[in-house]
């Protein structure tokens, strides 16, 4: 075939890419399942492409599917490049996404309930009790606290990358208030728009009914009968403000700031035009720190004072608890397949990055000795700081790095280096591989739901693996392939 | 519905009214201008008394040309009624409810907003033309429209209207006050000849929409006791006092009843007085007297409001 409309580079011989296949040849190759897709693209002039990405530009524009960078201003509202080339998913493969982040929730859900009542894993020296109960993540408060049907995790954003080898690996579990969903959920209607005849062409399943799966989910987090939903935010200057705005009214609930908010009696109302009114389940979007003045940061001005008290007597439920992010922390991290094995007896079906623990001896030597191969980062840490990246450090970071790790070995974990996998975009310079990753939404009420597919972001810098929407992330449409 | 919601409803439609009244009233302005561009500064700052800004219009500095009061009210940043601020201040309101309002509500304020700052980047304001406060008026027009087309009749749709027609009607009483109370003639029931006059009092009907009404309504010439008659009490002129509060009446009528027992009240005595009143008695009363007893009786109406739905008891 050949390919005179598009200026396609290919991605390098030692990558990955969901499309197309690196080879000496001249002929293009590409993945089975993207083979109809491919010869769309090779009969549609770059003008088409070029056009329709203007066309989506325009309608993100006026739609106003923003987030918001934090600066100067108050913010500034920005938008997320969305890439017109999806990224496929083979039924087969989610299939077993599926199965492996139903499973990994699932082991995770128990986990939280049994660190906050029984302990049974720390009992069982599974995990050193040092590691949670010094996790500054670790909510005393919630101890002994129930939570309805133990389900403390209803909403759960995995980060998932494919490396080199083709395999999938779980880079992190986002238990707190995990973003995104939204732009999973315009990319496609913005796809459908642009691209008609792509859906026409092939059998792609749907994600639109996210919205309705989301309430179901909240709805089977309270004990009652027809429970009163609100979504709780910190307000239109948060970078997530679009998305709060959009699931709100999607799901036909209130969408609430603390300041609309009092407790009575230990239980929540929303101030109304006809009065007070009761509120049965909050979904949030605050961190736990904010939620409470009375509770936990007595500074914060966008909570609710007297929210705790009417969680803990259970006359209000808080999804996700408060209290999860000790899970998603990067020193408990490496304990996940150990989860999985105690609370369910099964293997993991999802992979773990290999994970060295700098607190062993063993694995700190290792570490010491391979630093150049390893990433290495503090267990506490976000956002990039306080890490070594192997690969691109020099002779003499390393050997500052060292002597950092080694005073405080227990701070540090280390990970070989992935190389995620790439796609196809759209770029200025025409059709380039790009590195993405993936983020499956993982629901949890009465049974583990989700939609197919998730969020892809993509890391739109040549060469680059970050793919944060505050750093030139974009994002593409996830297709998962019909049977 | 939260208090904060139907508050910041409210006052999203109040901006853009407001915003588009601010339109009508330089557009007149500098159309009266043009007739006569030897005119002394006074009728340059008509707009500023209407809109009670001669403070802050001083504070500027800048000479009482036609020019400068056009680009201090249209564009102005300190001024908070300025059409600039009007617009960002309906699309901030807006956007805080976004997902109480339809999505082609929020894409048309969305819209006017980004293509406000593209003409505000392209503007000098000095030369603000007739153009753009049509654009101003249109994009209002607009926005009532997509209302009207696509809200549910609910309290979201009710608390936009509200605020609509409580900033109509205090505008179309500030432009009577200010562009006729203040200089009209003495004796209301005499004709007049006066071709200055003509302009003047077909400048004040057209800044509300109503110069095909009048001459649909009376088939005559304009004289000032009907330009009075026809703003206050008609009740099939969408601008005036009348028809501006019969629409509150029945939009409070059909919000929360109780929480709204005040207003409702409020809102029925100023009606009642525009419901049984003449023109004749107004002008024996004074015209002036009268607007300013309306205007307060409005500012309290809209504290009343403001107690009942938005404070959130």
């Amino acid at each position: 075939m050949s390919i005179a409309m598009h200026a396609i580079k290919m991605p390098p011989a030692h990558h990955y890419d969901e499309m197309l296949i690196p080879s000496s040849a001249s002929a293009i190759s590409t993945r089975d399942h993207y083979r109809s897709y491919f010869q769309w693209l090779n009969n549609s002039p770059e003008q088409t492409l070029t056009q329709r990405r203007a066309q989506a530009d325009l309608l993100f524009r006026r739609i106003g599917i923003t987030f918001t960078v934090y600066g100067e201003e108050g913010g500034t509202e920005r938008l997320i490049p969305s890439d017109v080339i999806p990224r496929m998913i083979t039924a087969d493969e989610w299939d077993y996404l599926e199965r492996g982040l139903t499973q990994r929730v699932h082991a995770i859900n128990l986990f939280l309930a049994d660190i906050y009542h029984d302990q049974k894993i720390l009992k069982a020296n599974l995990i050193p009790s040092e590691q949670i109960l010094g996790n500054a993540q670790f909510q005393t408060k919630m101890i002994g606290v129930n939570v309805p049907h133990n389900v403390y995790v209803s909403i759960t954003g995995v980060d998932i990358v494919r490396n080199n080898d083709g395999k999938y690996y779980v880079l992190e579990d986002n238990l707190r208030v995990p973003s995104g969903v939204s732009y999973m959920l315009m990319n496609r209607k913005m796809m459908m728009r642009l691209f008609p005849e792509l859906f026409l062409q092939q059998s792609v399943r749907p994600v639109e009914h996210y919205p309705s799966l989301l309430l179901q989910t909240l709805r089977e987090a309270s004990t009652i009968d027809n429970p009163t939903v609100a979504l709780l935010t910190p307000g239109r200057y948060n970078s997530a403000y679009f998305e709060h705005t959009f699931l709100a009214q999607q799901m036909g609930i209130e969408l609430v700031e603390g300041q609309d908010l009092f407790v009575k009696d230990d239980y929540v109302y929303m101030r109304t035009t006809t009065g007070p009114q009761r509120v049965d389940v909050m979904y949030r979007r605050l961190d736990d720190v904010f939620l409470d003045p009375l509770a936990f940061r007595p500074d914060s001005a966008l909570g609710v004072p007297g929210l705790f008290e009417a969680y803990r007597k259970g006359n209000i439920v808080i999804c996700n608890a408060i209290g999860t992010g000790v899970a998603d922390d990067k020193s408990i991290y490496p304990y996940v397949p150990e989860m999985i094995k105690f609370y369910l007896g099964e293997e993991p079906i999802l992979n773990n990055v290999p994970t060295y623990q700098c607190r062993k001896p063993d694995e700190l030597s290792y570490v010491l000795a391979n630093l150049k191969d390893l990433v290495v980062k503090e267990v506490h840490g976000a956002g990039g700081y306080g890490m070594l990246v192997g690969p691109a450090s020099t002779e003499s970071e390393r050997e500052t790095f060292a002597t950092v790790v080694k005073a405080n070995p227990s701070n540090y974990i280390a990970q070989p280096t992935l190389a995620l996998s790439s796609c196809p975009c759209f770029v200025g310079a025409g059709i380039a591989p790009r590195h993405i990753d993936l983020r499956p939404f993982v629901l949890t009420g009465r049974e583990v739901r989700m939609v197919p597919g998730g969020l892809t972001r993509v890391a739109l810098k040549e060469g680059s693996l970050v793919v944060n929407s505050s750093q030139g992330g974009g994002t593409k449409d996830t297709w998962v392939l019909g049977a | 519905m939260l208090s904060r919601v139907a508050s910041h409803l409210y006052w999203m439609s109040r901006y853009l009214e407001r915003a588009e009244n601010m339109a009508r009233i330089l557009d007149v302005t500098q159309s009266l201008a043009m007739l006569d561009p030897s005119a002394d500064s006074g009728g340059a700052m008509t707009p500023i008394v209407i809109t009670e800004t001669a403070e802050e219009f001083a504070a500027t500095g800048l000479p009482a040309t036609y020019a400068n009061v056009v680009a201090f009210l249209a564009w102005d940043r300190f001024h908070p009624s300025s059409i600039r601020n009007c617009i960002e201040s309906t699309r901030e309101n807006a956007r805080a409810v976004r997902g109480s309002i339809t999505s082609e509500m929020w894409e048309n304020i969305n819209d006017t907003w980004i293509a406000f700052q593209e003409t505000a980047r392209n503007t000098d304001p000095l030369m603000t033309g007739n153009d753009f406060f049509e654009w101003v008026k249109e994009r209002s027009h607009l926005f009532r429209g997509v209302t009207f087309a696509t809200a549910l009749r609910d309290q979201p749709y009710h608390f936009t209207r509200l605020g609509t027609f409580l900033e109509r009607a205090d505008n179309t009483a500030r432009i009577l006050n200010v562009k006729y109370a203040q200089e009209a003639p003495d004796d209301f029931q005499e004709r007049s000849d006066d071709q200055a006059d003509y302009y003047r009092l077909s400048a004040v009907l057209r800044s509300v929409s109503a110069l095909e009404a009048y001459r649909d309504t009376y088939r005559d010439t304009i004289e000032p006791r009907r330009v009075a008659e026809i703003m206050i009490f008609d009740a099939k002129l969408p601008r005036s006092l009348r028809f501006c509060m019969d629409e509150t009446t029945h939009v409070l009528d059909l919000l929360p009843k109780d929480s709204g027992r005040i207003p409702r009240r409020i809102a029925s005595e100023i009606n009642a007085r525009l419901r049984y009143g003449t023109v004749d008695e107004v002008l024996s009363y004074g015209l002036k007297r009268y607007i300013a007893d309306f205007l307060h009786d409005m500012m309290r109406l809209g504290e009343a409001v403001n107690t009942s739905f938005m404070d959130g008891r």
